[in-house]
């Protein structure tokens, strides 16, 4: 490969690959055409006169930036709400892991020295958990990226009126930003359950380390089919909707299937075994048992009213749905399809 | 920022906006990339290939240009461009407004 071979080949590198080979053809054209002319005279040094040329004709990335080839990992369109998740992440993160820091500070009654040690080893420790959440969000965020059509970008063409900013906002237009953020923190709960299940638990300062104690129950696993099949439905009906950009009736109804679905769902787990426990027969004999039994009503505490609110939470979105499909049909002189 | 600079950054801009008429008229016969290079620069357009070979591109895919892929006299492969039908229209169209602009300027500056 000579060195106009290999310049064209470096364009290409940063091309997208729909029309790499063609561009990189009519460079390498170019290129020989004008070399071509600048050695016509005699005793001229081709080498010399291809490092010339190839420094005038600039930058490899350059040039493949003149023909339009920037790519994102996570382009403009979608970094606004990829910010805010990561900012609502990492604000989740930072509070659970200074409420754990906070609890147990009180519970040592750490001070001084102790404290500052005891702060550094939590970010150490958690900093490999940090980043993977990080890693999985850039991960989603790329991949819709790529799945996400171009058509919701309206408020970049011509199809876009000021006079909308004025209007009431359609209730069937659908809220991309909502839907992104929704499937974004589905896809991290899923990873978390399925993957990083370990990870599910409390923190316990003790003998100078942090212990980790999971706390999901057997019982909580078997809940796992149902919670995976539901939540990858409702994935794919909210990139379904991102899509078509509207909301319709069956996709309303659908909606409201999987809403039931979660109530059905968490009333199970309300009336259930427990699915979250402090194990203290594992940590019999350590000096970790008795804060165990110590912490394990506290886990039941905040269970409780977390799965009463996953189910009215929706019993709310459904009856408001409802509300407005009723008002809907009964506004429009024909039925809606 | 110097006066120069500034000139050289709006004879930029004016340069511009003329090259997608200078290339659809140079091209009513074919040329390939860089004998058309060459064309512009004789009638005193300098032109980077930079520039050039991205609007060829985009003057293709809006059906203003046709290209092919040819050797010609035993040289090595090069892509001949040729204005379109539809070029041929939108330049008609393009040098009425040329003329209607260059009076107007011509006013204005005189």
């Amino acid at each position: 490969m000579n060195l106009i071979e290999k310049y064209a080949a470096e364009v290409g590198k940063y091309l997208p690959s729909r029309n790499r080979a063609d561009i990189e053809a009519e460079i390498r054209s170019t290129l020989e055409d004008m070399l071509e002319e600048r050695a016509q005279a005699p005793n001229a040094d081709r080498e010399a006169l291809t490092l010339q040329l190839l420094k005038e004709y600039g930058a490899p990335r350059k040039v493949a930036e003149s023909y339009g080839a920037v790519q994102y990992l996570i382009g403009p369109r979608l970094y606004p709400i990829f910010e805010m998740v990561l900012k609502i992440v990492a604000a989740v993160l930072l509070g659970v892991g200074l409420l754990g820091f906070g609890v147990n500070a009180v519970r040592m009654d750490m001070a001084g020295p102790a404290l500052v040690h005891a702060l550094g080893k939590l970010f150490v420790d958690s900093f490999g958990g940090v980043m993977m959440a990080f890693g999985n969000i850039v991960l989603v965020f790329a991949v819709l990226e790529r799945v996400l059509p171009l058509s919701d970008q309206k408020d970049l063409t011509d199809e876009w009126e000021p006079a909308d900013l004025a209007k009431e906002q359609d209730p069937d237009r659908v809220k991309t930003s909502d839907l992104i953020a929704e499937i974004v923190f589905t896809v991290i709960f899923l990873a978390l359950f399925n993957l990083y299940s370990q990870y599910v638990g409390i923190v316990i300062f003790n003998d100078n380390q942090w212990t980790f104690i999971p706390v999901l129950t057997e019982a909580f696993f078997r809940y796992m089919p149902w919670i995976n099949l539901l939540w990858t439905l409702q994935i794919g009906l909210h990139v379904w909707l991102l899509r078509k950009g509207m909301w319709d009736v069956p996709t309303r109804l659908i909606n409201l299937a999987f809403k039931l679905g979660s109530i059905g769902l968490a009333y199970a787990m309300l009336i259930g075994p427990a699915i979250i426990k402090v194990n203290t027969e594992s940590l019999a004999g350590t000096s970790l048992a008795e804060v165990a039994r110590e912490l394990s009503p506290l886990s039941q505490f905040i269970l409780v009213p977390f799965l009463i609110a996953m189910i009215i939470a929706p019993v709310v979105e459904i009856v408001q749905t409802v509300i407005y499909l009723v008002r809907r049909r009964s506004s429009v002189p024909f039925p809606v399809k | 920022m110097e006066n120069d600079e500034l000139i050289q950054n709006m004879v930029f801009e004016l340069r511009r906006g003329i090259i997608s008429i200078a290339v659809l008229s140079l091209l009513g016969k074919e040329e390939y990339g860089y004998s058309l290079l060459k064309a512009l620069s004789d009638q005193g357009l300098e032109v980077d290939q930079s520039t050039l070979y991205p609007l060829l591109r985009r003057l293709e895919s809006q059906g203003l240009l046709q290209s092919d892929w040819r050797i010609v006299d035993e040289a090595r492969p090069r892509r001949y461009y040729v204005i379109s039908p539809q070029g041929r229209e939108v330049l008609a169209q393009l040098k009425k407004e040329w003329a209607s602009m260059t009076e107007s300027m011509q006013k204005l500056l005189s």
